[in-house]
């Protein structure tokens, strides 16, 4: 059996469910006279606990957690790279196309996912709509496949 | 909502759709070839813009779409605002691929992307001036600057270029952030984002909580604001201009200007107008008032820096600030028909006037002060009366279409506001004073001697079409202004007579 004590975050999340729900209760819903302001006070109590969260957790850490240093735990992490070193260097911007061409196709599932969930609302309109978007980000790719973004130099 | 209450129409988007094709095909057309193709490019961007213009004729005839309906479900509007404030934008868009072509081979930059940026950003100024939808105004808005924000730094190698694309993407990228806040606002105190559906909201006093709806305008004003050069968000605009090529200066002074005061006029002439009593009342009262402010302001700091002005460019960049303020004046009568004409007028002079300066500028856009202009009027005359046509067609100079321009906006402003006369007092004044620093550059041109060393450049054929097409531009706007104004008046009711209301 599973207990709160092998996996603490479930106390978090039900306890910011709670929280939610004793908001959105106990205020009126978006419909009353009241401001719209107060319906945000959910977020502004997730915002709360989302900050004391990490703070509570450094704290605790700090009391428990065995303190050993050497210089190899002291330098800045930096994906195995030797962090120091002269700043004025030629580095390939590679990884930022690719970072760019993963996001338009990154969007595009963004975008493909509300059409699936509405796929038989929208019937064929929307098949023709999507094969249209698609197209789109194809002859994207096809141009800077074209242009040597893709080709590693 | 059902699927037939979106009522699709792909003819009332023909304009956008064609545009925005022919980015993409000038895209594929540039992925293809091997050499880039810039003539071919050139043709393709030209055969675009004029199945544009049919489709924007075939939309005017209205018999493709019945005008006052909107469509995609209060997205797009069909109106003669719409429509004339399109036009205008794909003659910008017509008269700078003609200029492009000899910028890009004399400074052998690629040609595939200049062309498909300028189609794109096309695009997104025809979306705007046709957006019923605060959305999709945003969504032009967008799509307009992320293409003027890549051409402005076009020269990719030069520091100017390079500093004025980064300045207009921080600075514009901070505005449409106040935009967007300003739209969320507005949607939290009316409940939609469609601009008559935000009218009626205000008119039936149905606002959730008003000061929300209040500070909404005010962020969207902001936003609107530096988008089109107004005073207090005008700072980008010297440097901007003065570091992109003279050719996307053109380009980003008129087209974009043109564009976001369409979307400016639907969104307060018509979201924002309600004359009944309670917030509708103080929001448009307040807004007047602001752009009233906002338009003397425009008009003198834009004037009065342009006085000092060495640089031409800066000098002209100030001065299409100043000309933003006097299209404001044009703003307080609710009509759009003044503010239409005289941006018609503005884009067609200033397109020529940035054509010379390309031209006697050189390849890098080396000599742009105006003690580079000693003596060459006789030695270039195309290019140097031309010049001087234009500059006494941007001070409002009979008979030409500045003149023209200057006066239908100061009369329909002194006829229909009698509470904002003292407006167009502010605006006369002000044109007075510009007369000195447009007419700098003649003085200079004409009786100055010439330094040696001159050469004379080499003046293409597209830009003698674009010098002759604006010279015509500039004189039938001057002379025959009747058949413009004709079409205005067609349309005229179709953005609110609201101001009046609030003033008389």
């Amino acid at each position: 059996m599973r207990t709160f004590y092998q996996n603490p975050e479930t106390i978090i999340v039900n306890a910011l469910l709670l929280f939610q729900q004793a908001a959105s209760t106990a205020l009126p819903g978006p419909d009353s006279a009241t401001p719209p302001v107060f319906s945000y006070l959910p977020i502004a109590l997730f915002l709360i606990v989302a900050a004391a969260f990490p703070g509570v957790a450094l704290l605790v850490l700090r009391a428990v957690r065995p303190q050993v240093y050497g210089p190899q735990k002291m330098m800045p992490y930096e994906c195995g790279l030797d962090p120091i070193r002269d700043a004025r260097e030629r580095f390939s911007v590679r990884f930022y196309i690719i970072a760019m061409l993963f996001l338009i196709f990154d969007v595009e599932t963004v975008f493909l996912l509300p059409w699936a969930i509405a796929f038989d609302r929208l019937a064929l309109f929307g098949l023709i709509e999507m094969i249209i978007f698609v197209g789109i980000l194809v002859v994207g790719y096809y141009y800077a496949w074209r242009k040597g973004a893709l080709n590693w130099v | 909502m059902e699927f037939a209450d979106l009522n699709i129409s792909y003819s009332a988007i023909a304009p956008e759709i064609i545009t925005s094709l022919t980015g993409v095909a000038i895209m594929l057309i540039d992925a293809f070839s091997k050499q880039g193709a810039r003539r071919t490019n050139a043709l393709v961007a030209i055969i675009g813009f004029g199945l544009t213009l049919a489709a924007l004729a075939g939309l005017w005839t209205g018999t493709w779409t019945p005008f006052g309906g909107d469509y995609f479900s209060g997205m797009v509007v069909v109106d003669h605002m719409r429509l004339i404030f399109s036009f205008i934008i794909v003659i910008v868009g017509i008269l700078a691929v003609l200029l492009a072509g000899q910028f890009l081979k004399d400074e052998e930059l690629p040609a595939g992307e200049f062309f498909s940026l300028v189609m794109f950003a096309s695009a997104g100024m025809l979306m705007m001036a046709s957006a019923g939808d605060l959305v999709m105004v945003f969504l032009g808005l967008e799509t307009t600057s992320i293409a003027t924000y890549i051409l402005a730094g076009y020269r990719k190698y030069d520091v100017r270029a390079n500093e004025s694309s980064l300045k207009y993407f921080l600075l514009g990228s901070f505005a449409t952030a106040f935009l967007l806040y300003g739209i969320a606002l507005v949607y939290g105190a009316t409940g939609t984002t469609n601009i008559v559906g935000i009218q009626k909201a205000i008119a039936s006093g149905a606002i959730n909580y008003p000061p929300l709806l209040l500070i909404g305008a005010a962020m969207m004003l902001v936003g609107f604001g530096f988008k089109i050069a107004s005073a207090p968000f005008h700072l980008w605009t010297p440097d901007v201009y003065e570091g992109a090529p003279t050719l996307v200066t053109a380009f980003m002074a008129t087209g974009p200007k043109a564009a976001v005061f369409a979307a400016f006029l639907r969104v307060f002439a018509v979201g924002f107008s309600s004359p009944t009593t309670g917030v509708g009342e103080t929001l448009q009262e307040t807004w007047v008032s602001v752009l009233a402010v906002i338009a003397v302001l425009t008009m003198t700091i834009g004037n009065v820096v342009a006085l000092t002005q060495k640089n031409i460019k800066r000098m002209l960049a100030y001065s299409s600030i100043a000309h933003a303020g006097y299209a404001l004046v044009g703003f307080v009568t609710g009509d759009f028909g003044p503010v239409a004409f005289y941006l018609l007028a503005y884009a067609v002079m200033n397109i020529g006037a940035f054509a010379v300066i390309q031209m006697l500028a050189r390849p890098g856009d080396r000599k742009t002060e105006i003690s580079d202009y000693a003596g060459v009027g006789f030695e270039t005359p195309l290019l140097s009366f031309s010049l001087a046509i234009f500059l006494l067609s941007l001070a409002g100079i009979p008979p030409t279409g500045g003149f023209i321009a200057k006066f239908f906006v100061f009369r329909s402003a002194w006829e229909s506001t009698p509470g904002l006369r003292w407006l167009v007092i502010v605006a006369v004044i002000n044109s007075i004073i510009s007369i000195y620093y447009y007419l700098y550059p003649i003085i200079v041109m004409f009786f100055r001697p010439l330094p040696a060393g001159f050469s004379k450049p080499k003046v293409g054929a597209g830009v003698t079409a674009v010098l002759v097409l604006t010279l015509a531009g500039v004189f039938f706007l001057g002379l025959m202004p009747d058949r413009v104004l004709g079409a205005l008046n067609q349309g005229r009711g179709a953005a609110r007579v609201a101001i009046q209301e609030a003033f008389r």
